[in-house]
């Protein structure tokens, strides 16, 4: 029964839960509402499944892998335009799994914003990477198998990064959600969602297969 | 005897949570007025004149926010003129200036939190909620630095073998890439390795304990109760309506009552709690100094 909930609540709280708080709170609660409560969605499902994971027993080994990939993350956060977060996140996520993929994004959000700054939009970095970690794990086998698959994901999760925060971008503005003041951000944030995009792609076309033979061969060599 | 920034974490973290979290929950511009206070005084008070740079950054972000919001939200029945159609409306500009204020203060908390919480303090914290994301937390920051090293050493040794000598950007390119390969192979099996000790020195075997001995004073348990009895009375405030105000169509507030008035000031003495623990620390530190 335990197992079976935990399990339930694992695909529940990212495309149930999650979503659906977001819109009621745009559609019925109170002004100012929307902005906490997207927040504290954001904040809950980043907690739910660190809960979750925090239950699971995980290898030491796995562990520490996972805090290396989320030092890189970091590190490569430094580099002025191109950043190549959400393509290690991917990597990782690809060779480690869902729930390390989610862990990588979500952790290098969180602990990335100690150097640049933490503010409301630290949940919905967190959410967003996560997410797309966890997805790029959900999608291993093709993404491992296809090149053109896997930069197309990278093209794809730099434009969905842009559109999550664009929604926060409206809401902190705002108070509100509204569809042309989305429109408006989506379209001055064009930039940097192509700057994203392009810089996803070419790090996933230089890193991806260095990288994911170094893992592979460590998962050979250590019998991960 | 010790000044707000030294009092037990754990208190310290449900602090700030309380107080910026009412400030990001309610709109009100006698809540957002006395958070923008607090959080502003403390900055100064554990920070002087320094940090110029990013009181500059914070008031680009709250003109470039409460200035916006007249121009693309045009609800509010007082027109104060017309710009290429468009009504600019003088509640629009009301509201963003007070949600501007209001995400001010909670960047001001957010900075003083950051400052105050130094890594060792955020992994007692976390620690005692999650032993293994603590793990992951303290190893990630450890190895951002332990990377960077590593990566200067790798490139003294290429330099020493004669690659990538020439100052071009491709050379340069394409030893930047050979230093992260190098890094990457090193980082991976160092971390394997440093599993393996781990394990064998017998991680997760029993309860995670750290470091840094945090004991839990008589003082914090009064900035624990404290904190959790104003926030309590604020959000009384909140539940029953008292503290309602909208500002479409027209700035209108709730009725001024007791709860209004008694949860309004419960907020603002939340708000100024560090700098009076502070500011008592400074008048004993100074009644002391003169006895001697």
């Amino acid at each position: 029964m335990h197992k079976s909930l935990q399990s339930l609540l694992k695909w529940l709280i990212p495309f149930v839960l999650m979503p659906s708080l977001v819109v009621l709170s745009s559609f019925v609660f109170r002004q100012k509402f929307h902005l906490f409560i997207s927040f504290a969605a954001a904040a809950l499902a980043v907690l739910l499944f660190l809960t979750g994971f925090e239950r699971k027993n995980v290898g030491t080994r796995r562990l520490v892998i996972v805090s290396v990939m989320t030092a890189l993350c970091i590190a490569g956060r430094f580099i002025p335009f191109f950043k190549p977060v959400t393509a290690i996140t991917v990597i990782a996520a690809v060779y480690l799994g869902r729930e390390s993929g989610f862990l990588v994004g979500a952790m290098a959000a969180l602990l990335s914003n100690f150097y640049f700054g933490q503010g409301p939009w630290t949940a919905f970095q967190m959410l967003s990477w996560g997410l797309i970690g966890w997805f790029a794990g959900a999608l291993a086998q093709p993404l491992q198998k296809s090149r053109a698959f896997l930069l197309l994901y990278g093209v794809l999760s730099g434009i969905f990064y842009s559109l999550l925060m664009d929604v926060w971008t409206v809401l902190s503005l705002n108070g509100s959600f509204t569809f042309p003041h989305y429109l408006a951000a989506v379209a001055t944030s064009m930039p940097h969602m192509v700057l994203y995009a392009a810089a996803n792609f070419l790090f996933l076309w230089f890193l991806a297969k260095p990288f994911g033979d170094k893992l592979g061969r460590i998962r050979i060599k250590y019998g991960l | 005897m010790k000044g707000f920034a030294q009092r037990n974490p754990l208190a310290v973290t449900l602090y700030f949570l309380a107080v910026s979290g009412i400030a990001m929950f309610t709109l009100h511009p006698v809540i957002t007025l006395l958070s923008l206070c607090g959080a502003l005084l403390l900055f100064l008070v554990r920070n002087g004149t320094k940090e110029g740079k990013s009181h500059l950054y914070f008031l680009a972000l709250f003109l470039l926010l409460s200035l916006l919001n007249p121009l693309i939200s045009h609800r509010g029945e007082t027109v104060l003129f017309v710009l290429n159609h468009n009504p600019v409306t003088l509640e629009a500009l009301l509201y963003g200036i007070c949600a501007g204020a209001n995400l001010l203060s909670v960047l001001y908390w957010l900075r003083s939190f950051s400052q105050i919480m130094t890594s060792d303090k955020l992994l007692y914290v976390f620690g005692k909620f999650s032993p293994k994301l603590s793990l992951v937390l303290s190893m990630s920051i450890r190895y951002v630095s332990l990377f960077r090293q590593q990566a200067a050493k790798i490139a003294g040794a290429q330099k020493a073998l004669g690659l990538y000598r020439e100052n071009t950007l491709i050379d340069r390119f394409l030893g930047g890439l050979r230093i992260f390969s190098v890094l990457l192979t090193w980082a991976l099996e160092n971390g394997i390795i440093t599993a393996d000790s781990m394990a064998a020195r017998g991680y997760g075997c029993g309860k995670r304990t750290s470091y840094a001995i945090f004991r839990f004073s008589r003082e914090d348990a009064l900035l624990l109760s404290v904190t959790l009895l104003l926030l309590l009375l604020t959000c009384v405030g909140m539940i029953t309506g008292a503290l309602d105000f909208s500002f479409y169509p027209a700035v209108s507030a709730a009725p001024c009552s007791g709860i209004s008035v008694g949860s309004l000031v419960s907020y603002g003495i939340l708000a100024f709690l560090p700098v009076i623990f502070e500011a008592k620390e400074a008048i004993l530190w100074k009644y002391s100094l003169s006895k001697i």
